[in-house]
């Protein structure tokens, strides 16, 4: 099977967990107490205006038929109009979606930046100094609980920039959302260089023992050379995966971080939709999300095929 | 009209405060106070330090708890979006900057028939929208008469109008049903803001999407849930203003994160930092907290539906169980003050010397000795998650009461329920507040003691003839002194049946960067920006 076959049938597959995620959502939010019409209209707002809001918005109709009036919307591609705003689900996600993949790619990378030398550095000599350092001050980063971390940065780093790092924000063309982006991205991958680099160095201290390994120590080749060219391809596999993973679920965690570092995201529409029971938007992040998740375990895979040669796209 | 008792310094999630600009006199000296002072912080007063001479230019950023949720002034009730189409929306008259009466607008002055139904407005000249377009009767008979159709939003705060019609280009008639004496009160509200005739040939839908009006800014974008900016309108009518090319309110819901950009200059003012954080930002290097006052009063309801708080004698009791000043301290860091009416003190004809029950533990045993409980009684007190401040005082409270022998037990569920419990009267403690949109307390006082008004006396069932027949005689009588004294009469029938424990009333908290100058927020929770200029 090849690599695009591969990657429809992954997508295929992937079709029935995220309708089942939209139907765990959609009746979990309608679980949860609270009323948009009453949230909207205020604390003492007249019943009559109340009730005539939910028949607007079709909320007096049972549960299933509002269900079956969601999914025929979604199967056309609509995902409703929200009940906050009156505008379309769709376009409002649209519109924050690239922020929050600007801050999953950008802390991706950050990650990658951090975790590759350092798990070099510390696998090129086990257990030396070097290695304990690098394997034990990461792991502060992972006890910081990201809120904290992100409002430390914003104090410490942003604050005395002088404007490179703004206060926040995402920013204004792509330098801008490169500088704004910086410490929220940072702060996602100080979380998870930790894992990344303790994953990383136990791989290569194993690549590092192979016996290619010392057949190309023994041609000469510089022990740079020997971890960066021929080692690193073989120890990033396992990380890959890990990488994945730890990716997936911070899709969540961006709920978090786009609240401190006020960025227009999805995961800061989310956390508002909750509060202002804006189910269809609620619904439609939701989605978004689950299909984020699936696509991020899915890139985990190829990537981990392409670099081994032995993984059979089937 | 009120929000629920929730979280202070965070948006108020229901209706609340509001009105728009003010006349151009008044302005220039909410203007000339705002810049005075220098001190870090300002109580009652305007804006930052002192700055000469304003200042044109500038883009000003406003950050804030949460985003706008609709432009259509007619049906909206969060302040998020009143406060930022009050830039964009004038009306005839507006509210002053004492908050306790109105000052002309778009008209100039009216003049009332001898039967008091028809009012007559005389229109500015020289209005123009930010479109370029003149303003006329035609546009302002097509505003009113469109939010007096808003039944699903502001339309009944103008229930005692008639009829609305043009008298040649510069006057309109309302004529009212009745005597009605809140009625220019009523039209100054934000909802009677005017707008081009048939929104200059659009549906009402695209028109709020890019709202004309003849206020100092006009529309530039929203990016929903992150950013709206309005820009200056070079029509606008007092000459010289507005100051700022622009204003951009921006979402941005961490109270920390918010404080940081103003201090790093990002933003220049930050909406309701949380009490807690008075005292440092007050020493903060160019941050000025400014303090003011406001309409908001805190309330315990009562429901009089549960057979002890029936009795008055129980009430009372309770009402002289609480120390307010504790609950001041504990929920606003000593920011506001306890309540002695259920009037607050920046509304019409509130009386200063209303004898609303304060602490005083021997007269609420006294009162208890006296009622049907003498030895006390269990009661459920419903409060909202998550809302710290609830919390707070319902602690104080349940301690309080207990050498009463009232043991309180809490029921917590969403803040939402909390509102539909409250009004279905599932409930027998609760929590409530109450901000003003007009200047004239009948919006209240209709509301809260008058239980044929809906709200069923705040949702407690507080019935007393007396107190309903004087609220309907000071709605049709016109006589600044005889109103008053309607008022205080019922304010002080009011303490004295203790249908609510009046708490406190509490501020508006704004910290603004010291380059911000003639920043004055009005008891009814709105601002002018069109006074507002920014130092280099």
């Amino acid at each position: 099977m090849d690599l695009l076959s591969y990657t429809l049938r992954r997508l295929l597959q992937a079709v029935p967990v995220v309708i089942g995620v939209t139907v765990l959502v959609f009746f979990m939010i309608h679980l949860v107490p609270g009323d948009p019409a009453r949230t909207m209209l205020g604390t003492h707002a007249d019943p009559a205006r109340i009730a005539a809001l939910h028949k607007e918005w079709g909320l007096d109709q049972p549960l299933w038929v509002q269900y079956k009036d969601f999914m025929s919307r979604l199967l056309h591609g609509n995902l409703g109009d929200s009940l906050y705003y009156q505008e379309s689900a769709g376009t409002l996600i649209m519109g924050r979606l690239p922020a929050t993949i600007w801050l999953l790619a950008y802390s991706t990378i950050l990650s990658i930046v951090i975790a590759v030398p350092l798990a070099a550095l510390a696998a090129s000599k086990k257990d030396a100094a070097r290695d304990q350092v690098v394997r034990a001050v990461p792991m502060i980063g992972l006890g910081f609980p990201p809120f904290w971390l992100g409002i430390m940065l914003l104090l410490l780093v942003a604050l005395h920039s002088g404007g490179f790092f703004p206060v926040g924000g995402y920013g204004n063309g792509f330098t801008g959302h490169l500088q704004a982006m910086f410490l929220p991205s940072l702060t996602i991958a100080l979380g998870i260089s930790p894992i990344l680099i303790r994953s990383l160095r136990a791989s290569l201290l194993n690549v590092l023992e192979s016996d290619y390994i010392m057949t190309a120590r023994s041609k000469g080749i510089s022990e740079r050379r020997v971890m960066y060219r021929h080692a690193l391809r073989n120890g990033v596999i396992s990380t890959v995966t890990v990488l994945g993973i730890n990716l997936a679920f911070l899709v969540g965690a961006t709920v978090v971080i786009e609240q401190v570092f006020a960025v227009p995201g999805i995961g800061q529409l989310m956390l508002n939709s909750i509060f202002q029971r804006d189910f269809p938007i609620v619904q439609g992040v939701t989605l978004v999300f689950a299909i984020m998740v699936v696509v991020i375990y899915l890139a985990a895979d190829v990537v981990h095929a392409m670099l081994d040669p032995r993984v059979r796209f089937d | 009209m009120t929000t629920p008792a929730a979280s202070f310094a965070v948006r108020s999630s229901g209706t609340a405060l509001r009105r728009s600009a003010v006349a151009a006199v008044v302005l220039s000296a909410v203007a000339l106070a705002a810049a005075c002072g220098g001190s870090s912080s300002t109580s009652g007063s305007a804006g930052s330090t002192a700055a000469g001479a304003p200042v044109h230019g500038g883009n000003l950023v406003i950050a804030r708890v949460a985003d706008s949720e609709s432009m259509n002034a007619t049906t909206v009730f969060d302040n998020e979006s009143i406060w930022v189409f009050e830039q964009i929306f004038q009306m005839l008259y507006t509210v002053s900057p004492n908050g306790k009466s109105v000052v002309p607008q778009l008209a100039t002055s009216y003049t009332l028939s001898k039967d008091k139904k028809t009012y007559t407005f005389t229109l500015r000249k020289g209005v123009k929208f930010s479109t370029g377009q003149p303003m006329t009767s035609a546009d302002v008979v097509f505003s009113i008469d469109q939010a007096r159709k808003a039944s699903q939003g502001w339309g009944y705060i103008d229930g005692a109008i008639k009829d609305v019609k043009a008298d040649g280009p510069d006057k309109v008639i309302i004529t009212t049903k009745y005597p009605w004496a809140p009625l220019v009160a009523d039209i100054a509200l934000f909802a009677n803001g005017i707008v081009p005739k048939n929104y200059g040939g659009e549906s009402e839908t695209e028109f709020y999407t890019h709202p004309v009006g003849t206020g100092p800014f006009k529309w530039d974008y929203w990016h929903k849930g992150s950013a709206l900016k309005l820009v200056k309108n070079t029509h606008y009518w007092e000459k010289g203003k507005p100051y700022l090319d622009s204003v951009t309110w921006t979402a941005v819901g961490n109270d920390n994160t918010r404080q940081l950009q103003l201090e790093g200059g990002q933003v220049q003012i930050d909406e309701f930092p949380p009490f807690s954080t008075a005292t440092s930002l007050k020493s903060t290097p160019g941050v000025h907290l400014n303090v003011f006052p406001s309409t908001r009063t805190d309330y315990m309801m009562m429901n009089e539906r549960y057979a002890p708080l029936a009795d008055v004698h129980v009430r009372r009791a309770i009402s002289y169980a609480i120390d307010r000043q504790a609950l001041v301290k504990a929920v606003l860091f000593n920011q506001g003050k306890p309540a002695n009416s259920f009037m607050p003190p920046q509304v019409p004809y509130y009386d200063p010397n209303s004898p609303g029950i304060q602490y005083n533990l021997a007269k609420a045993k006294q009162e208890m000795a006296e009622s049907k409980y003498p030895h006390g009684f269990s009661v459920q007190m419903l409060l909202g998650a998550g809302e710290s401040n609830e919390r707070a005082e319902s602690q104080i409270i349940q301690q309080e009461l207990q050498p009463l022998g009232i043991k309180i037990s809490y029921r917590q569920v969403d803040p939402s329920v909390e509102f539909s419990d409250q009004q279905q009267f599932k409930y027998q403690l609760g929590f409530s507040y109450w901000t003003m949109d007009i200047a004239d307390p009948d919006e209240l006082v209709s509301f809260a003691v008058d239980p044929s008004q809906g709200a069923k006396s705040f949702y407690t069932d507080y019935s007393n003839a007396d107190v309903i027949k004087w609220t309907h005689e000071a709605e049709r009588t016109f006589s600044p002194s005889q109103r008053r004294e309607l008022y205080a009469k019922i304010q002080a029938q009011a303490a004295q049946d203790a249908f609510m424990v009046f708490m406190y009333y509490s501020p508006y908290l704004y910290a603004t960067s010291d380059k911000v100058h003639g920043f004055y927020v009005y008891p009814t929770g709105n601002y002018h920006m069109e006074n507002v200029w920014l130092s280099k």
